[in-house]
């Protein structure tokens, strides 16, 4: 929908998390429809809070008109960028896959450095925030510990995402795990970065070459009648989403339409083809924070769904904040009051529920909640595989 | 095709809707919510109309016109849903003043009388005519509130201005969360002085603590305070809003956010499935029966095309008032704009006459001669209706 069919009603500055604590965002109705008004192509764009926009797309969920404030400003946003010098902070974020793979192959180090004093010195010199350490990085990455093999009937192509990669690449073992106890075979195509990080740090240019790259690669599996499974919902939200929009990656609507969100991927097996997932009791009481862009995903919330499915596991969902992250935006140094605030505001409404651990299907939520309260923080697929007895083998 | 099987899939996020759901999901049925957005609860003032004919809610609603849906519920039905509400509101750290005896008055923001029967207990202290003292607290640059419109209009009120750093209504209402900023204010409000007999405040005390917060300050000032409501962004609609939202699902609800109806799947005289355009590919869900709440004009539930109105998810026989002449009253101000009493015509179970299909209810603003603003009948219609159209529901499951 055109920003023209906004009746200014403000839902959405209502949903808006950054307009509430950053006095200096104008929030979603005038960032977006409202400003749309008056820019022009041919004029250089000013208003550099565009900038301030964390693209949570709470606006976008909450709007009754269809009007798409998020994806209007992502456009202001990008044209800024190309306007206007990067600042070392967006250039690292944008380009955060070579900085990862970099960081995988020197692990040790890298981590050490990010952990000292220096090292965060330079960080925040840099414009990054350091008020959660920097997630450490992997020296054995997914890619390079897992072997596929190839004989079920049911294939999947796993895009397993930066995140578990460079960082976590147990849980992308455990997930690999879980879907062959299901007699699925999984295979890990060759895949980039999804884009997102230079999308939000205002380069599109770049988030388009690793699309169209990792397009072409995919669109290879699915005619070969693969399913394509994602599991951080930021990188489903761009494939399925910002590939076909703002990016315009020719080919993208085919690898939307056979990509799927892990837990809705075995929603669907449990539905389709009658696997009893043999779940056994977990006596958890979990907070589930639901990440932005699964609600942006607007899929539900099937992980939900499927722990629900387990006996003994209390969950309540909580999905009215964001956690002020973000992905890279949090880690900058002009939002770090921002996020510090939002995820303050999350991990009390946690700690009300008194629920002993945290779960979330995005690394980054995760991130900041387990940073910011002490908590524990899972991925919903690490309490599925604790209850299907399900562990990660190096 | 769907992955998950529902019982009941509610279209509509509002007040009735809401409802609806919670009260299903509280029979121990699997109940699915989808909307588009937001409900338009969250631009409302959060009182709970039920009719502002009469100062006896349930004696304006016997006087109601004959084709009017709210006769379709039985008054004994229309109390249990209000004390349901009244109770589920008080569960949410929102409790509600009233009943269903009398109706209220509410202060509006222009300093005019707004008639309800519930409120919100931040606007308890209202005051119930224009002679009493009232001084108003107003915010440094808060352009979406002028106390100078009440005080054209009251003998007896003042105001003075606290600079809260922010100038929005969500900015400032976020900063009374912390209990430094609201320290601040109770002690600036102290300095005061004030003499007046209760203090007015703009409804921006809280995002969800608003109840505590006004206890504290009244506690300290020893004086009644009370919120006036606002132009959207409006907070008391958003906390009636969050408060139905979080209710339900703590009944076992699942919430389907930016979830358009832009398809249905049927069988005969069944709907099976709604289906929604999500990210990349469309997805269905499916269920035992289904209840639209999907609210008028503005709600997004009825669209005025040239000549006809239209139901936008099932297509469903919409009662349209006469020719387009007939829609519009000369008067812009005049309640008795036909267009009011389009909407779905249901029978006494709730079900659309004229109906292709069995398993389908409907409840809320969008039924037709509902005539909201002309009757007062807002929310209260709407938890009414809910609550009958799901006792409805839970019949036909059975």
């Amino acid at each position: 929908m055109s920003y023209e069919h906004c009746i200014r009603c403000t839902i959405c500055v209502e949903n808006c998390p950054v307009f509430r604590v950053n006095p200096a965002f104008p929030g979603p109705k005038q960032a977006g429809p409202d400003a749309q008004r008056f820019r022009s192509d041919r004029e250089k764009s000013a208003d550099e809070w565009v900038l301030l926009c964390s693209q949570c797309k709470r606006c976008e969920m909450a709007c009754p008109c269809g009007v798409e404030p998020a994806q209007i400003i992502l456009r202001a946003q990008q044209k800024y960028g190309l306007e206007h010098p990067h600042t070392a902070a967006h250039l690292l974020f944008a380009n955060n896959y070579y900085l990862s793979t970099l960081g995988s192959l020197t692990a040790p180090l890298a981590n050490r450095f990010a952990a000292t004093k220096i090292g965060k010195k330079i960080f925040q010199r840099m414009g990054i925030a350091t008020y959660i350490p920097f997630p450490k990085f992997s020296f054995k990455t997914l890619r390079g510990t897992m072997k596929s093999r190839s004989r079920e009937t049911r294939k999947v192509a796993f895009f397993y995402g930066c995140f578990i990669n460079f960082y976590r690449p147990d849980i992308g073992r455990k997930i690999i795990r879980m879907l062959q106890s299901f007699k699925i075979d999984v295979v890990l195509p060759p895949q980039w970065c999804c884009g997102l990080p230079a999308l939000g740090n205002g380069n599109l240019a770049l988030a388009r070459s690793f699309a169209g790259k990792n397009v072409a690669s995919l669109s290879n599996y699915v005619d070969a009648g693969y399913d394509i499974v994602y599991t951080c919902t930021s990188c489903g939200l761009c494939l399925l989403h910002d590939y076909q929009g703002i990016m315009e990656i020719p080919g993208a609507k085919k690898i939307a339409e056979n990509s799927y969100d892990l837990h809705e991927y075995v929603l669907k097996l449990i539905a389709e083809t009658e696997i009893k997932p043999p779940f056994k009791e977990v006596n958890r009481t979990l907070a589930y924070h639901i990440p932005c862009h699964l609600r942006a995903l607007e899929i539900g919330y099937p992980a939900a769904n499927l722990m629900q499915l387990i006996p003994g596991l209390t969950c309540r969902i909580l999905d009215d904040n964001c956690c002020g992250l973000n992905g890279s935006y949090g880690f900058k140094k002009i939002n770090e009051v921002t996020a510090l605030q939002l995820g303050g505001r999350v991990v009390s409404l946690i700690k009300k529920t008194g629920a002993e651990a945290i779960v979330a299907d995005c690394g980054s939520c995760r991130m900041q909640l387990a940073g910011l309260s002490g908590m524990d923080a899972f991925d919903p697929v690490e309490i599925l595989c604790e209850s299907l007895g399900i562990k990660d083998k190096k | 095709m769907s992955v998950i099987e529902y019982d009941v899939i509610i279209i509509g996020a509002g007040v009735a809707g809401l409802t609806a759901g919670a009260w299903l999901s509280g029979q121990g049925l699997k109940v699915a919510l989808v909307t588009a957005g937001e409900p338009t609860a969250c631009l409302s003032t959060g009182c709970i109309d039920v009719c502002a004919k009469s100062d006896d809610p349930l004696q304006g609603i016997a006087h109601l016109p004959n084709d009017h849906p709210f006769h379709l519920v039985s008054s004994g039905t229309i109390r249990q849903a209000l004390d349901d509400f009244q109770q589920i509101m008080a569960a949410m750290d929102m409790p509600y003043t009233g009943g269903l005896e009398n109706n209220r008055r509410v202060l509006s923001a222009i300093g005019t009388f707004k008639t309800t029967c519930l409120t919100p207990v931040t606007m308890q202290a209202s005051p119930q005519n224009g002679n009493e003292r009232i001084h108003i607290i107003t915010f440094a640059g808060l352009k979406d509130f002028y106390p100078g419109y009440i005080i054209s209009r009251f003998k007896n009120a003042s105001f003075s201005t606290y600079d809260a750093g922010v100038s929005t209504t969500m900015g400032i209402a976020a900063n009374f969360e912390d209990d430094a900023f609201l320290e601040a204010f109770i002690l600036w409000l102290e300095k005061q002085h004030n003499r007046e007999d209760k203090i007015a405040v703009p409804a921006v005390l809280g995002l969800e603590s608003a109840a505590a917060i006004i206890k504290q300050i009244e506690y300290r000032l020893e004086r009644p305070v009370f919120e006036i409501p606002t132009i959207p962004p409006s907070m008391p609609g958003r906390r009636l809003f969050n408060g139905l939202k979080d209710h339900f699902r703590r009944k076992g609800g699942m919430i389907y956010w930016g979830w358009p109806v832009v398809g249905v799947e049927k069988t005969g005289r069944q709907i099976e499935a709604v289906m929604a355009q999500s990210q990349g590919r469309p997805n269905s869900l499916n269920a035992r029966a289904f209840i639209l709440a999907t609210g008028s004009f503005v709600g997004g539930g009825l669209e005025a095309k040239r000549d006809t109105i239209v139901e936008k998810v099932f297509h469903l026989p919409v009662f349209v008032p006469g020719e387009r002449e007939a829609w519009f009253d000369q008067d812009y101000f005049s309640m008795n704009h036909g267009i009011g009493r389009a909407g779905i015509a249901v029978d006494s179970s709730f079900r659309p006459t004229d109906c292709l299909w069995d398993n389908i209810f409907v409840c809320g603003a969008i039924l037709a001669h509902t005539e909201a603003l002309k009757n007062g009948c807002g929310h209260g219609f709407a938890i009414a209706t809910g609550q009958a159209a799901a006792k409805s529901c839970l019949e036909h499951i059975q």
